[in-house]
């Protein structure tokens, strides 16, 4: 169990520089929510962790070492495009990846034959990779990555392409990863995933870090500027706030409104005017800013 | 256990445990045997069935008779033709064609011409001339009043048989055979080559394709990988020419009983029980054989072929995602070993000249050049580990370049690569 220490890389494709200067680090018994617009430079970091290529500056610890072979038998990477041998059956496929992982034989079963059941693929073994369904690939794909006990997990897009139970089947191992004292890099546009399992965050556009912490204290840096309002009607007693700028609205739903407040004193005088108007409300409360707030607000703003 | 050697036993158990292999494996040389059999028989009924019935129209009227009273000749009947008739007689079939035959031809001054509907060529035409120049010739001597010992000078025939020498001077066997063989072996090296060669590149290809290479490269290095898959091909290839060695020495062996089966071995003048092999030799069938070091070096260029032509296999492996784009990054690869065998008959007909030994020196066309040669020719030794060395040279430098290509190749996805990609990740890998 073991820090991840990312420091200064950067990585060039001829004239573009893909990423630049980027450091964090992950902890051992934490899951990193590592973020990024398209075309961030997300997958070259990941694959400079991974030890698939290799930066131009800087340089990739883990647990104080240089990534290399070594940090590799240690680490699961689901890389977000998903690929497994088509033709292969899943039990041969299974050995094969593990046993490149450095398992002994004797381990490689006791392994494959352990997840297979926790994701309920021990009847398919013998079917070739192509005959499951899209979900039972990507279970298949995420036993792969955690063959091997890996102590850093390197996890893209995990949760695609499955539906509700296997989701919930995939956060519970991934928990329990961590409470094992994994360290867990998760990468993801899905913001509300994120939110909910990751402890620490690294927003990087550009190629360089925006914002990197505890995902606590950078909610809480935000104060409590966002407004969520549950109310009936059109919402016609907000056009004057609006109109002088001391709100923005976010987002509007059949729930009601996401407001940025832009004042401190703007929350007393919608209550007061949602007071005195009788407009009939169900909701009021005072937030942090969503990470998808967060988000968006940083990478335009950057 | 070392990488290398775990991607090499799971490319070559994955291989050869699938069906196709097998049928491969069984029926490549059963397929064989069957289309040299097929020729054959196709070869005897062509010869069989294509006699020809010729009207012969004679002006000379000295000719006419002597050719019909000529031998008779299963290929070509002919039949004296009336000049005014025989034409309608071609249009309606009774002839496949007519011949005149001018005045002039007794001094040599015309020539004869033959009509025909259809098909005939160079066969019917030479042994038409062959005929009545005997026919012209016989009548001209009996004008002349030749006695019978100068026609008999005139009918003496030599005949030639070919034999090759081994660098000792020995006598080993008829030229043209070893001819054939060499052909044989350049035509086994040529389509092994492709077709592993080939089977490398999908393999590459597919491992892009599906973005496995990804999850293989987080747990080895793109060379070990490389290395793998080239040995565990290899692995393969080997299996499966292990399994036809066998097949072609049980059918050897089994030639011999056939033998015997349709051949009464005193009729040879042998013991009833006298051996296959002894019944071989005695009724003429010589199976040609090679010295030990043609063999060996055969299999060093085979190998060294391979290795060559997986690495370039892999390279462009690497560029392509899509099948429909293998194609064209494939054809340069596909050039040099084409090549050689648009020589073929060349190198078998002189297999020292300046064209042969260029060829056998360039470690891209040198594997099918060699072949040939180690077989027709004595070649001096150091010739033969010149060409060799310069094969490694190759392989090491392929290699090289290949899998700094290969490295990065394999993670760009999207886009077919051009030449400039290719180079620009030599740079960079």
């Amino acid at each position: 169990m073991a820090v991840l220490s990312v420091r200064g890389v950067t990585k060039r494709y001829g004239r573009l520089t893909a990423v630049d200067e980027v450091s964090f680090e992950a902890q051992p018994g934490r899951i990193l929510g590592f973020l990024g617009p398209n075309g961030a430079g997300k997958t070259s970091t990941i694959r400079m962790i991974a030890h698939i290529l290799l930066p131009d500056e800087g340089e990739v610890l883990y647990g104080g070492r240089p990534v290399g072979p070594r940090s590799q038998r240690q680490m699961g990477y689901l890389p977000e495009e998903r690929g497994l041998y088509q033709k292969m059956k899943v039990w041969d496929q299974l050995c094969y990846l593990a046993a490149l992982k450095g398992l002994s034989r004797a381990r490689v079963k006791e392994q494959v034959t352990h997840w297979a059941e926790r994701f309920g693929l021990e009847d398919r073994l013998q079917s070739k990779t192509r005959a499951l369904s899209k979900g039972m690939q990507q279970k298949m794909q995420f036993v792969v990555t955690i063959l091997g006990a890996p102590s850093l997990l390197i996890l893209d897009e995990p949760f695609g392409g499955l539906d509700p139970i296997n989701s919930e089947l995939l956060r519970g191992i991934i928990e329990e990863l961590k409470d094992e004292g994994c360290t867990i890099l998760f990468a993801s546009h899905r913001m509300e995933q994120v939110e909910q399992l990751c402890d620490d965050i690294c927003l990087i556009a550009r190629g360089r870090v925006l914002i990197n912490g505890a995902l606590r204290d950078i909610k809480k840096s935000y104060g409590r500027d966002t407004l969520h309002l549950g109310f009936d009607g059109d919402g016609a007693f907000l056009r004057p706030f609006e109109r002088a700028g001391r709100i923005e609205v976010k987002s509007r739903s059949a729930e009601g409104m996401v407001l940025k407040l832009n004042d401190d004193k703007v929350p007393r005088t919608i209550l007061e005017t949602i007071m005195s108007q009788g407009v009939s409300f169900y909701r009021f409360e005072l937030a942090e800013p969503t990470l998808n707030e967060i988000f968006i607000r940083e990478v335009e703003g950057s | 256990m070392n990488m290398v050697l775990i991607v090499a036993r799971s490319e070559l158990l994955r291989r050869i445990k699938t069906k196709s292999f097998i049928l491969v494996t069984l029926l490549a040389p059963t397929l064989l045997i069957g289309v040299f059999a097929l020729i054959a028989i196709l070869t005897v009924s062509t010869f069989e069935s294509d006699s020809r019935t010729i009207g012969v129209v004679d002006h000379t009227g000295v000719v006419l008779d002597r050719l019909l009273a000529q031998e008779e000749d299963a290929d070509l009947v002919l039949i004296a033709a009336d000049s005014s008739t025989v034409q309608a007689a071609v249009m309606a079939g009774r002839y496949d064609g007519y011949v005149t035959i001018p005045k002039g031809i007794l001094d040599g001054e015309e020539s004869l011409r033959y009509y025909a509907a259809e098909g005939g060529g160079y066969g019917v035409t030479s042994s038409l001339r062959f005929r009545v120049r005997r026919a012209v010739r016989n009548h001209l001597l009996d004008e002349a009043g030749v006695p019978n010992e100068v026609r008999d000078i005139y009918r003496t025939s030599v005949s030639i048989s070919s034999v090759q020498l081994d660098d000792e001077g020995e006598e080993t066997g008829s030229q043209e055979l070893y001819g054939g063989l060499g052909a044989l072996m350049a035509f086994l090296l040529y389509f092994a080559l492709i077709f592993y060669g080939n089977t490398i590149f999908l393999g590459v290809m597919e491992e892009k394709r599906t973005r496995i290479v990804e999850v293989l490269l987080s747990s080895t290095r793109p060379f070990s990988l490389l290395m793998g898959k080239i040995l565990g091909i290899g692995g393969m290839g080997l299996v499966q020419f292990s399994c036809w060695a066998v097949m072609i020495v049980g059918l050897t062996a089994a030639a011999g009983t056939v033998v015997g089966f349709f051949m009464d071995p005193t009729s040879l003048g042998l013991g009833a029980r006298a051996s296959a092999t002894e019944m071989l030799d005695a009724s003429g069938i010589v199976l040609p054989t090679l010295k030990l070091s043609v063999v060996v070096w055969f299999i060093l260029f085979f190998v060294g072929g391979f290795l060559l032509y997986a690495g370039l296999f892999a390279a462009v492996g690497s560029m392509v995602d899509q099948p429909q784009d293998a194609q064209a990054v494939m054809l340069p690869v596909m050039l040099p070993l084409i090549l050689p065998m648009l020589f073929i008959s060349s190198l078998l007909e002189s297999p020292n000249s300046t064209l042969a030994v260029v060829l056998s020196m360039i470690p891209v066309t040198a594997p099918v050049p060699m072949a040939i040669r180690l077989v027709v020719t004595n070649l001096p030794f150091w010739e033969v580990l010149l060409s060799f060395i310069l094969l490694l040279g190759g392989i090491a430098g392929t290699m090289w370049v290949t899998s700094r290509i290969y490295r990065v190749g394999i993670l760009m996805y999207g886009k077919k690569a051009s030449l400039k990609d290719a180079v620009r990740w030599f740079r960079s890998g």
